[in-house]
């Protein structure tokens, strides 16, 4: 007896998704085990991070959906009001956690103290910058998440307006990967 | 002759209501006058130690805005933050009522916004902005 592919067999769908899971979990833990780094500061660490690594998740998970309102093609409104939702709480924690860990970093002793005696363009540069554009992602998402409930299912009728919220998802990823980069780059020179 | 039920009542006052593009604008603007507001506040707080303490203060309600030793505290970021804040949901709030009836025009938006947003992150980088600060600042 010869076995025939099942033409709806689940098997790629039970292996992509354990891949994203997985994949999900490794790349936590790149800020997960700051929770056992022996630093008295491990707590805004490995929560900053997580924040910081969630949000770039589905930040870029959003760069799909946000190609698809550009196009203007039809989509599930319902899930993607969820997503952004998510996206835009994620932002807001990324952001509260790091004014707790950009404390230390300001403190005596810090890294902050470090990197200007050793390497100050890091700080006059990179860190002056990063404080500022890592706080861009919260309220460009809140009112992508505002718009996407105020206008409900009807903004599928207006393309011009889809593909704005496109744009907007767009760029609040760039600000989200900048924030990340200079933030591991910044955390691997003086850690908390 | 059959009454129309309350569905097909519904998908036309959905297709006959108009959309208007005026909260998208608002919730959009917004958010680019914060980020102004936290760059000119940056700035300004860089320019004396008495400028740095008037806009470290609209920050003192933030836990963690004042402090010392080595748990450190935000400092003036503090009242840069609040200072963004504010202008954002005000703006914001203020904007979305002007125009929530209104139709303004989203493919003349599309560059203003994108160039806005490329021009503060530009001038939050100081090996650009500096020399224009300092230019600015010894010509005043």
């Amino acid at each position: 007896m010869t076995m025939e592919p099942q033409p709806h067999s689940n098997l790629s769908k039970i292996l992509v998704r354990t891949q994203a899971y997985l994949a999900l979990l490794i790349l936590l833990l790149l800020a997960g085990l700051d929770f056992f780094f022996p630093t008295n500061y491990r707590l805004q660490a490995g929560l900053h991070g997580i924040s910081a690594i969630a949000s770039v998740v589905t930040g870029t998970y959003l760069t799909h959906r946000a190609y698809a309102l550009v196009r203007g093609v039809h989509m599930n409104y319902h899930s993607l009001r969820l997503w952004v939702l998510a996206s835009t709480v994620l932002n807001f924690l990324g952001a509260v956690s790091g004014n707790w860990i950009y404390m230390r970093y300001r403190g005596e002793g810090g890294p902050r103290e470090w990197i200007l005696a050793n390497a100050p363009a890091f700080h006059n540069y990179m860190m002056e910058f990063k404080e500022f554009v890592t706080l861009f992602p919260f309220p460009l998402m809140a009112a992508v998440t505002f718009i996407l409930y105020y206008y409900g299912e009807a903004i599928h009728v207006r393309r011009d307006l889809t593909q704005f919220v496109g744009i907007v998802i767009l760029v609040s990823w760039m600000f989200l990967l900048l924030g990340f980069v200079t933030g591991l780059v910044l955390a691997k020179l003086r850690f908390v | 002759m059959q009454q129309p039920t309350n569905n097909t009542e519904k998908e036309q006052n959905t297709i006959t209501t108009p959309i208007y593009s005026g909260p998208l604008i608002a919730a959009t603007l917004s958010p680019v006058l914060g980020f102004y507001t936290l760059m000119i506040a940056h700035h300004v707080s860089r320019v004396s130690k008495q400028l740095d303490q008037m806009v470290h203060a609209y920050g003192y309600w933030i836990p963690g805005s004042l402090g010392t030793g080595p748990d450190g505290s935000i400092g003036s970021y503090a009242g840069k933050e609040t200072l963004a804040l504010a202008v954002w949901l005000f703006s914001w709030i203020i904007f979305h009522f002007l125009w929530k009836k209104q139709e303004l025009p989203v493919n003349r938006w599309i560059p203003l916004f994108l160039g806005a947003i490329g021009f503060v992150t530009l001038c939050l980088f100081h090996p650009f902005i500096d020399p224009i600060l300092m230019l600015l600042l010894s010509s005043g």
